[in-house]
């Protein structure tokens, strides 16, 4: 085993009643990748993702993080230092203003009290500055979540992420639902931030553009299967063509 | 484009109409009551009696004009607003020691994403006493807690929250069954706990609703102390029996004038408050 290997993947497979979401999937992650995830719809992306982030578990195959099975990672505060997710935006908390949103990724390091009384004055706010300055949201500390854009709550949730700190971001279509301008800002932001955090990345997509300039490697399923898995400058035209294809050539 | 009526609904219509007709018939036909008997000159001497006897005409002792009825009218008034806010107070208490658990989505773990085997059963427990509190009225709650008790403001409280923490209960639970259970996943896997997952993903979404109901509450148990009032519990209800009951038809206007002032000050602060909340 290397020691650069993040995560490995090994045969893993998972069942949802009879339908079969992934089999015998395979693949090792290096500290420091910047994956994207591509494939048609239902292809298992958001259960891949689901399993790394121990919210499913596989019915067989072997999952390790730094050379550790999945099991080694039940308790979530220790989880949370290893493993940070980002989906869409409506996964803030909107009743809250920005700023406890961001200190949300601090949970993980406080007990009850600190929690409690971070509510009604706000601790470690130097820090949640400086995070929210680097998302390019300064001003917008004692906003109230659910007004803000959908682009901007993306970038409150990378804020959030910067104050968590995980090893490993977790990302299932962070910007489906945004417009084009925003997710080209969201995916620049998020890919720059890792890479300066040197953090690995794995994000499921839907446009092969943006996992093409923004992602170093591709790994593409198809029907739960791995299609290809390739650096971002060599996947072809023709590979993506049949990856989205409805049926297969025979 | 013309649609179809449904063959149900027709029926429906003649139903209802065939109700109403039989309805009359009974009434008029086999009850012999008349309507012209409704609106006879005697009722009439009544009802004018009654109207000038609330506004004093022709009478010695007017009470709304007398400054000590005032007074004593005030003292009842902040009695009633105390049983009111005690009663409330009780209810929200008991509602939100109870609320959490009787919520269908931390029953089956959805919403705090952990299981236990008997949360299934403390959330049976928690609603069967929810609807047991529900379904005895006010009146009856204050008629048992006037027996063990000697009647006074506390145990007119203490009936009014028994009937409201059941109301209250049920609004918040289902409060709590409407939250988006998105957020709250992304609490846990940035490493939030049980607690900090209530702290931060469900009192900030539920609250302000929350306070919504209690408001309302607290306003209807202000206007059902009168009821509560009737058996003995206290403040300006029990008054307002005893003046009935003696004809002291200017005291019934003196005490309706205070309700309508403390029906005002409840939608006075309730408005403020939840302008406060946003
Ligand atoms: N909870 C579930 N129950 C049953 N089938 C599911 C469930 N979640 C996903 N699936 C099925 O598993 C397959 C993979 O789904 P998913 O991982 O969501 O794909 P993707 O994220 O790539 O669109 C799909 O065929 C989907 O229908
Ligand atoms: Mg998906």
């Amino acid at each position: 085993m290397s020691e650069k290997n993040i995560i490995e993947i090994n045969q893993i497979s998972k069942n949802y009643e009879r339908k079969i979401a992934l089999s015998s999937l395979s693949f090792v992650v290096e500290k420091g990748e910047l994956i994207a995830l591509i494939g048609p719809s239902g292809a298992g992306k958001t259960t891949l993702l689901n399993l790394l982030a121990s919210i499913l578990e596989a019915d067989s195959g072997e999952l390790l993080v730094d050379g550790k099975p999945m099991s080694q990672f039940s308790d979530q505060k220790k989880r949370a230092k290893k493993i940070g997710i980002i989906r869409q935006q409506f996964d803030l908390v909107g009743q809250l203003p920005v700023i406890h949103n961001v200190l949300a990724g601090r949970l993980a390091d406080w007990g009850f009290f600190k929690s409690l009384f971070n509510l009604f004055i706000p601790q470690e706010r130097q820090e949640a500055t400086t995070a929210l300055k680097r998302v390019g949201l300064p001003d917008k500390l004692y906003e109230r979540t659910s007004n803000l854009s959908g682009g901007e709550q993306q970038r409150v949730a990378l804020a959030r992420l910067l104050m968590q700190k995980p090893e490993i971001i977790l990302a299932d279509e962070p910007v489906a639902s945004l417009d084009p301008a925003r997710a080209d800002d969201v995916l620049d932001m998020l890919t720059k931030l890792a890479k300066e955090e040197h953090q690995t990345v794995i994000a499921s997509l839907h446009s092969v553009d943006y996992a093409r300039k923004y992602f170093t490697r591709l790994i593409a399923l198809k029907n739960g299967k791995l299609f290809f898995d390739l650096p971002a400058d060599q996947v072809t035209d023709k590979q993506l063509e049949e990856l989205y294809q409805l049926k297969e050539l025979s | 484009m013309k649609k179809r009526r449904s063959p149900f609904l027709t029926f429906s219509f003649y139903a209802f109409l065939l109700l109403i007709a039989s309805s009359w018939y009974f009434v008029i036909g086999i009850k012999n009551a008349s309507l012209t008997e409704l609106f006879s000159k005697e009722n009439l001497e009544y009802a004018t009696k009654f109207f000038k006897g609330l506004l004093g005409v022709g009478q010695e002792e007017i009470a709304f004009l007398n400054r000590d009825s005032w007074s004593d009218a005030f003292k009842l008034t902040v009695e009633t607003l105390q049983m009111s806010i005690m009663a409330i107070g009780f209810s929200t208490i008991v509602m939100f020691l109870t609320v959490i658990p009787a919520a269908r989505n931390v029953a089956d773990g959805t919403l705090t994403l952990s299981r236990r085997w008997y949360r299934w059963f403390v959330f049976g427990l928690i609603r069967v006493s929810y609807i047991f509190s529900r379904a005895i009225p006010e009146l009856v709650w204050a008629m048992i807690v006037i027996f063990i008790f000697k009647p006074g403001i506390l145990p007119g409280a203490i009936a009014l929250a028994l009937h409201n923490f059941g109301i209250l209960g049920k609004l918040c639970a289902e409060v709590i069954e409407d939250t988006d259970s998105r957020p709250i996943r992304n609490l846990a896997s940035a490493g939030a706990n049980r607690a900090q997952i209530l702290m931060y993903g469900v009192f900030p979404t539920v609250l302000p609703q929350f306070l919504t109901y209690i408001l309302y509450r607290w306003e209807v148990i202000m206007r059902t102390t009168i009821v509560v009032g009737f058996v003995g519990a206290g403040g300006l209800g029990q008054e307002f029996k005893l003046s009935m009951s003696f004809f002291h038809y200017t005291e019934i206007t003196l005490l309706l004038i205070c309700y309508l002032i403390l029906v005002i000050i409840a939608d006075y602060i309730s408005e403020k408050s939840r302008f406060f909340v946003k």
